[in-house]
């Protein structure tokens, strides 16, 4: 594998922690929420981990395709204590877009290879529509 | 209120202290600011982790942020990097010149304790070190003469400094 695709399996790692590690956020934050309307935002951090644990799982097989290991480097403190709503939303959308951010940067670099460049964008559809979901929860 | 209690409840933490360096060193290329993508590699975890991390740095004022979701260090921000990168390097240079701590490991241990040490030891560290560069015959003496000093515990082992509990066997003990 030339460097170039090495740098490219590193993208991907980068993706899949930031897929993870927001998994682990929303699993938490699903448990520190506090509240009335913590019923209704259970649910949507379910969704959360359920949808970061599949990105994670897309990245890892492309990783695979190209002939390499997921390797999975993060480091992470989450000892928080209780929130609510507002504050956990304000932290899914950070989280969110940085993740937005994330593949929109690798975008560029994956140009010209089709089953790769495909994969990007849907996942830059998939996470533009969460930030805008989440937004127009915080108006 | 306990010295213990007091670390706990130190305002700057570790990390806290390497986020704002990070920002600080890469803003240094482009006028102050950092993107999150570049703080993250800089520090070695994801952009999510900065991310979340800076709103807590924001909310104490030690960034502000553009609406391009910049980063740059407030004058509080550069203050607490300024303090931290002062306190480092005299405690490195304090572990290297003075105690000849192999670099590496004066490296580590300084960084452990960069933010945590107080201003007044911090200025008294740097004036211990300045009077041991000063070219004092006595100084110059000193510092020869730890260089060539090769400590031997007593028998006994009691000394003035460990007072009936070898230190060095604490030490030595606690390494392996």
């Amino acid at each position: 594998m030339n460097k170039d695709r090495s740098e490219i399996v590193e993208d991907l790692n980068r993706l899949m922690a930031e897929e993870v590690e927001a998994f682990l956020r929303y699993f938490q934050m699903k448990y520190r929420l506090r509240g009335v309307d913590r019923l209704a935002a259970e649910k949507l951090f379910e969704e959360g981990t359920r949808e970061t644990l599949e990105h994670a799982e897309a990245i890892a097989k492309q990783i695979r395709v190209l002939g390499h290991s997921p390797q999975l480097k993060i480091e992470l403190d989450l000892r928080a204590g209780p929130t609510n709503l507002q504050d956990a939303l304000a932290e899914m959308l950070e989280v969110e877009r940085q993740a937005l951010d994330a593949y929109k940067e690798v975008l560029p670099r994956v140009a010209g290879d089709t089953m790769l460049e495909d994969f990007i964008r849907k996942q830059i559809n998939v996470e533009t529509e969460h930030v805008q979901e989440i937004a127009t929860l915080l108006e | 209120m306990q010295t213990w209690k007091e670390f706990e409840a130190n305002e700057l933490t570790h990390s806290a202290a390497h986020h704002l360096i990070a920002i600080y060193e890469v803003g240094l290329e482009y006028g102050g600011w950092a993107r999150v993508s570049d703080i993250a590699r800089e520090l070695g975890i994801t952009r999510g982790s900065v991310s979340i991390n800076l709103r807590a740095l924001k909310k104490r004022g030690w960034v502000d942020t553009d609406e391009h979701h910049m980063v740059k260090l407030s004058p509080k921000g550069l203050k607490a990097v300024q303090s931290v990168l002062a306190k480092k390097a005299v405690v490195k240079a304090f572990l290297t010149n003075v105690l000849n701590v192999p670099e590496p490991q004066a490296e580590i241990d300084s960084c452990k304790i960069e933010h945590l040490i107080s201003q007044p030891t911090g200025e008294q560290l740097v004036h211990f070190m300045r009077f041991l560069v000063s070219g004092d015959p006595l100084a110059k003496q000193v510092l020869a003469l730890f260089k060539d000093f090769h400590d031997q515990c007593p028998e006994s082992k009691t000394c003035e400094v460990c007072q009936g509990h070898c230190l060095i066997e604490e030490l030595q003990r606690a390494a392996l």
